[in-house]
C-alpha cells in the first residue's frame, strides 16, 4: 500500500501536465517496464561504410600467400616523378630523385647528381605567364616543384590546342641534358602560381667539366636504345602482314620479365579480449562474444579496405603507373575531366572510386552545365553514373588539408586483365572468407583473447587497369 | 617509388624475430602465379562487331550494278618550304581532265596554277562572278555557301586538303558561280585562271580534243549515285510505250583476297618439354602470339592501303568536321549519309572530345550495354572506342561509321575457317620442324579481310581535333 502510493506520487512529481490532486487509476508506464523485456538493437557503430572497393573486386585465390604477376618483358621507360624540398621559400630537388629523368636512369654517383641539383635556379611564374614559348631554341631542363601548367601545341589549322596538362613533380626539356635540342616543339603556360627549376644547358655543360662519369653516363643513355618496344614499352612480338609473295618472315617469341611482381598477402591483426564472466553469463538475448568479434571485424574490414587504397606498397592509389595518372584541367571535377579519365582505362572500365565530397563536387560541376548523368543499377544499388560507369564513394580516399582528393577509375576482372582482390581461403579457424579467429588462451585475470586476423591484399594485372585523376579540388569558390 | 616498412629496422627485427619469418617461409610455399599479362590487348569492336562472311577459296567478289564513275578523288600536293604544287598526273582526279593521255598538258597546267592564301572568313568567290577559275585547296577548310529558299545563307558543304572546285571553267564554257566560298581556317588555295588555260590551249590542242569529247559525250542515263539507269515508267496515262530494261553489272568488279599476318614462332624443346607445370609454356606462347596477330589484324582492317577501311572509304562519303572538335551536329552529319548506321569506331581520346563538346552544350547523350560494357551512344548508334584510328602529331584523327552484315549491303569481314591446323576461326598454327639447336618452330598465320559492299556503307569524319581548344 505504501509503495503503490510512493509511486504514484513519483509518478505526479515528473508528470507536469497531469494534475498533482488526480490520482494515478492504472498502473503506470514506468512500472509496467519493469516487468517488461526491452527490445535492443544490437551494438551499433558509425563508420560502418558500404565498402564499394571490396564488393566491386574480384577475389582471387593466393594459395602459399604470395601472388606472382607475370607480364611481357617491358623496356621501362623510367618516368616517375620527382620530389622536392623546401627551407622557407627556397626549393630545392633531392638529389636521387634527379635519376627519375631518364637520361639519368641507373645514375649511383650520389656527389655528382648532388652538385647537379644545387645548380638549378628557382624561378616563379604568375597565371598567364608563358614559361616555354614554341619555335623557341630548346636550352633549359624545367622541373615542376608546384603548380600546374598547360601544355599548348599547334592544331592541324594553326589553332591552339592544349596537349596535356603537367604539374608538381613532372618535368619537361630533360632530352637538353645530352645537348641543345633545336626549337620547343610546344608552348608551356602556368595556370597557376608555379614554381620550377631550370638547369640552363651553359651552367649544365659548366659542371661537366667537373664531373666527367655524368656526362659519359648521359651520352650511353641517349644513344642506347633499348630492343625494339611497342607503344606500352613491351617488347615486341615481330608480325608481318600485308605481304605478297615469299618474303622473309620474322621469327619471334614472347619475352616474359625475368623478375616480376610478387604480392604478399598484408595483414590487418587485433587481439579481442572478453572477460571469461562477461562471456558466460550474459549471452541471452545476444551472444556477447558474437556481438564483440562482429564489430571488430567490421573494423578491421574497413581497415582493409583503408589499406588497399592507401597503403605504399600495394595500395590502389601509389600503384597506379604514373602515365595513367592525370590532373585535373581547372581544379574541381568537371564532366571533361572524367571523361579524359575514362579515356586512360578505355578498355572495359568498372567504376569510378571518389570521396563522396568529390561526388558531390561533380555534381555541382554537371549541374552549372545543366547536365542531368544517369543512374545506373548496380548490383541492387542505384548509384550515381558517368557514361554508363557507376560513381561509388569512397571515404578512405584521403581528402588533404587543401581540400584536394582524387578520383579513381579502375577495371575488375581476372579475364580482362584488370584490378583483383588476392586473398585464401581454407585458413585454420576460418571465420569469414580470408578472415580467421584464433583462440589464444585465458589469462590469469580470467581474460579471454582472440587473435583476429585478416589476409587480403590487390594486384594491378596490367598498368593500364587502373587510372586516377588527381588534384581534384572541392569547395573552390567560383 | 618507394617501399617503406614502418615500425622497425632490419637488424632491430633480425634481433627480435623469434619465429620463422614469411620471407623463409615463401621458399616452401608455392607462389600462385597469374598467366602473363599482355598491355597490348584491347577490346577489338571492330573484330568483335563486324560478322564475318565465309570464303570459300580465299577470294571474294563484290558484284555492284554498272556505274558511271565520276573521277571525283583528291588531288595530292608536293610541297618544298612555303611553295606548293600540285602533282601533274594527279589532276587527273578533276573529272574534266580524267583519262586525258597526255601527260606534258598535265605538266604544263600543273606548272600554270599560283598559290594564293586566305585568313579565316575570307572569300575564295562570291556567288554570281565569272566562273573562270578552277580552285585546288591545298590546306584549310573551305565552306561552300548557297542562298537559301528565303535568301539566307546556309552551309552546303565543308572542303579541306586535296578537294577542287571550278573545274567546269576548263570546259571554256560561260558560267557564273553559284555558291560562295568561304575560308574556316586559313587557307592555300592554288589557282589556275581561263586565260592561262587558253593560252596554253593554243599549244596544247589534245586538251582541247579531249574536252571537245568529253562535251560531245554527255552522259549516259545515271542515277544519282552514278549506277546505269534502270528504266521505269509510271505516273502515265493511256498506252505509251513502256521502256525495256535490263540492269547492268560490273564487268570487272573487285576482288577481295584475304590478307595474311604471320610470324614464326620459335620454342625452345627443353623449355616446351620440361617447365610446364602449373601452365603449358607453348601454349602461353601461342595466347600472346595470337593475341598479337589479332591487334595487328584490327590494325590492317583499318590502316592497310588495300583493304583498310580508312581507305577504302568512297570520297563522297568522307565529310570533315565543321569546325575542328567532333560536335554532335558533324557525327548527326556523319550518320545521315547512311541507313542503318550499325555503330561509329573511334579513338578513346575522340571519344573524350566528343564528350566534351555535348558537355559544353548541357547535352547527356545515352550509354547502352554492350556484352557487359558500358558503351557511349548518340542517337541510339555506339560508339566504340579502338586504339587502332590514327592520331596525327598535330593531334587530328578520324572517325569511322559503318552499316554491317551482308543482308544490308553493308560492311563485312571475310575470313575462311577451317583451314588446316587452325587454331582459332581464321588462324592456323603449323609445326614447321625443329632445327638443330632444338628450336621448335610453329608458323603462325592469321586469314582476314574486309570487304564494303555498298560505297554508302561506310562514312568517315574526317580532321577530328581532340586537343582542347
Amino acid at each position: 500500500m505504501n509503495q503503490i502510493r510512493l509511486a504514484v506520487s513519483r509518478v505526479s512529481v515528473t508528470d507536469s501536465d497531469v494534475e498533482v490532486e488526480r490520482p494515478q487509476l492504472s498502473l503506470s508506464r514506468a512500472a509496467a517496464r519493469n516487468l517488461a523485456t526491452t527490445t535492443k538493437s544490437v551494438p551499433q557503430m558509425q563508420n560502418i561504410t558500404s565498402r564499394w572497393l571490396l564488393k566491386v573486386l574480384p577475389w582471387v585465390e593466393a594459395k602459399g600467400g604470395a601472388f606472382r604477376v607475370n607480364r611481357r618483358l617491358s623496356y621501362a621507360i623510367g618516368d616517375g616523378r620527382l620530389t622536392f624540398t623546401n627551407i622557407g621559400a627556397n626549393v630545392s630537388v633531392v638529389p636521387q630523385e634527379l635519376t627519375e629523368l631518364p637520361l639519368l636512369r641507373d645514375y649511383d654517383d650520389v656527389e655528382a647528381l648532388a652538385a647537379l641539383s644545387t645548380r638549378f635556379e628557382q624561378r616563379e611564374y604568375q597565371p598567364g605567364d608563358v614559361i616555354v614559348e614554341r619555335g623557341r631554341p630548346q636550352d633549359a631542363v624545367h622541373l615542376i616543384a608546384h603548380g600546374r601548367v598547360d601544355k599548348i601545341g599547334q592544331g592541324e589549322y594553326g589553332s591552339e590546342t592544349v596537349l596535356g596538362v603537367l604539374a608538381d613533380g613532372d618535368y619537361f626539356g630533360d632530352q637538353v641534358l645530352a645537348g641543345p635540342r633545336g626549337e620547343w616543339d610546344f608552348t608551356i603556360k602556368a595556370v597557376t602560381p608555379v614554381i620550377l627549376l631550370v638547369l640552363p644547358w651553359e651552367v649544365f655543360e659548366r659542371l661537366n667539366g667537373e664531373a666527367g662519369g655524368l656526362r659519359a653516363h648521359i651520352q650511353r643513355a641517349f644513344a642506347g636504345s633499348a630492343g625494339r618496344a611497342n607503344q606500352h614499352g613491351e617488347a615486341e612480338i615481330e608480325i608481318a602482314s600485308g605481304h605478297d609473295g615469299e618474303p622473309d618472315l620474322p621469327g619471334t617469341y614472347v619475352d616474359y620479365e625475368l623478375a616480376p611482381r610478387e604480392l604478399e598477402l598484408s595483414v590487418a591483426q587485433t587481439v579481442l579480449r572478453v572477460h571469461s564472466r562477461v562471456a558466460d553469463l550474459y549471452n541471452h538475448p545476444m551472444d556477447q562474444v558474437e556481438q564483440q568479434l562482429r564489430l571488430t571485424i567490421e573494423a578491421l574490414r574497413e581497415r582493409q579496405e583503408y589499406e588497399m587504397v592507401n597503403n605504399r606498397d600495394f595500395g590502389l592509389l601509389h600503384s597506379a603507373d604514373l602515365k595513367q595518372r592525370i590532373h585535373t584541367r581547372s581544379g574541381p571535377p568537371t564532366p571533361d575531366d572524367l571523361d579524359e579519365l575514362l579515356s586512360t582505362v578505355w578498355k572495359e572500365p568498372t567504376a569510378f572510386l571518389a570521396h563522396p565530397r568529390v561526388i558531390a563536387a561533380f555534381g555541382r560541376e554537371c549541374n552549372k552545365r545543366g547536365i542531368y548523368p544517369d543512374t545506373i543499377d548496380f548490383n541492387g544499388h542505384h548509384v550515381p553514373a558517368w557514361r554508363g560507369v557507376p560513381v561509388l564513394p569512397c571515404n578512405k580516399i584521403a581528402v588533404s588539408e587543401t581540400r584536394t582528393s582524387s578520383i579513381l577509375l579502375l577495371r575488375a576482372g581476372e579475364q580482362n586483365q584488370g584490378v583483383i582482390g588476392l586473398h585464401q581461403t581454407g585458413l585454420p579457424d576460418e571465420y569469414q572468407p580470408g578472415l580467421n579467429v584464433r583462440f589464444m588462451g585465458i589469462s590469469e585475470k580470467a581474460i579471454i583473447s582472440y587473435l583476429v586476423s585478416a589476409y587480403y591484399s590487390t594486384a594491378i594485372l596490367v598498368p593500364d587497369a587502373v587510372g586516377v585523376l588527381e588534384h581534384v579540388q572541392i569547395g573552390r569558390e567560383d | 617509388m618507394t617501399v617503406t616498412d614502418p615500425g622497425l629496422t632490419p637488424e632491430e627485427a633480425e634481433h627480435q624475430r623469434q619465429s620463422l619469418g614469411t620471407a623463409a617461409a615463401r621458399n616452401l610455399a608455392s607462389t600462385t602465379k597469374s598467366t602473363p599479362q599482355m598491355q597490348g590487348i584491347s577490346p577489338r569492336w571492330l573484330l568483335r562487331k563486324l560478322p564475318w562472311v565465309t570464303t570459300q577459296a580465299g577470294t571474294y567478289r563484290v558484284n555492284r550494278r554498272l556505274t558511271y564513275a565520276v573521277g571525283d578523288g583528291r588531288v595530292t600536293f608536293i610541297s618544298t618550304g612555303a611553295d606548293i604544287r600540285v602533282i601533274p598526273q594527279e589532276l587527273r582526279e578533276l573529272p574534266v581532265l580524267r583519262d586525258l593521255p597526255d601527260d606534258e598538258v598535265l605538266v604544263a597546267l600543273a606548272e600554270r596554277f599560283e598559290q594564293r592564301e586566305y585568313q579565316p572568313g575570307d572569300l575564295l568567290v562570291e556567288s554570281g562572278g565569272r566562273a573562270d577559275e578552277v580552285f585546288l585547296v591545298a590546306h584549310g577548310k573551305v565552306q561552300k555557301i548557297g542562298r537559301g529558299e528565303y535568301g539566307d545563307q546556309t552551309v552546303l558543304d565543308t572542303m579541306a586538303d586535296g578537294e577542287h572546285f571550278g573545274s567546269e571553267a576548263l570546259t571554256g564554257v560561260e558560267a557564273s558561280w553559284q555558291h560562295t566560298f568561304k575560308a574556316v581556317t586559313p587557307v592555300i588555295a592554288l589557282v589556275l585562271r581561263w586565260e592561262v588555260v587558253q593560252r596554253l590551249n593554243g599549244r596544247a590542242d589534245a586538251l582541247r580534243a579531249h574536252v571537245d569529247s568529253l562535251i560531245r559525250a554527255d552522259g549516259k542515263p545515271q542515277n544519282k549515285h552514278g549506277e546505269a539507269d534502270i528504266e521505269i515508267a509510271s505516273g502515265h496515262d493511256g498506252e505509251p510505250d513502256l521502256p525495256a530494261t535490263f540492269v547492268d553489272y560490273e564487268l570487272s568488279p573487285r576482288e577481295y583476297e584475304l590478307e595474311v599476318a604471320q610470324t614464326v614462332l620459335r620454342v625452345h624443346t627443353r623449355v616446351a618439354d620440361l617447365y610446364n607445370h602449373p601452365m603449358n609454356q607453348t601454349e602461353q606462347q601461342l595466347r600472346l602470339t595470337i593475341e598479337a596477330l589479332r591487334e595487328r589484324q584490327e590494325y590492317e582492317m583499318i590502316n592497310n592501303r588495300r583493304i583498310g577501311l580508312l581507305h577504302n572509304a568512297d570520297l563522297k562519303q568522307r565529310i570533315h568536321t565543321r569546325t575542328g572538335p567532333p560536335t554532335p551536329d558533324d557525327l548527326d552529319e556523319l550518320l545521315s549519309r547512311r541507313r542503318k548506321t550499325g555503330f561509329v569506331l573511334a579513338h578513346p581520346r575522340a571519344i573524350a572530345a566528343f564528350g566534351r563538346e555535348v558537355s559544353k552544350r548541357g547535352l547527356y547523350p545515352g550509354t547502352t550495354n554492350v556484352e557487359g560494357t558500358q558503351v557511349l551512344t548518340w542517337r541510339g548508334v555506339p560508339l566504340f572506342p579502338s586504339n587502332k584510328i590514327p592520331i596525327t602529331d598535330r593531334g587530328a584523327t578520324s572517325m569511322i561509321a559503318m552499316r554491317v552484315g551482308e543482308q544490308d549491303n553493308g560492311v563485312v569481314g571475310l575470313h575462311q575457317p577451317g583451314i588446316p591446323d587452325e587454331v582459332q576461326p581464321g588462324i592456323n598454327a603449323r609445326f614447321m620442324g625443329v632445327n638443330e639447336k632444338a628450336i621448335v618452330s610453329y608458323l603462325v598465320s592469321a586469314y582476314y579481310s574486309v570487304a564494303v559492299l555498298v560505297p554508302d556503307a561506310l562514312g568517315v569524319l574526317e580532321n577530328v581535333e581532340i586537343g582542347r581548344a
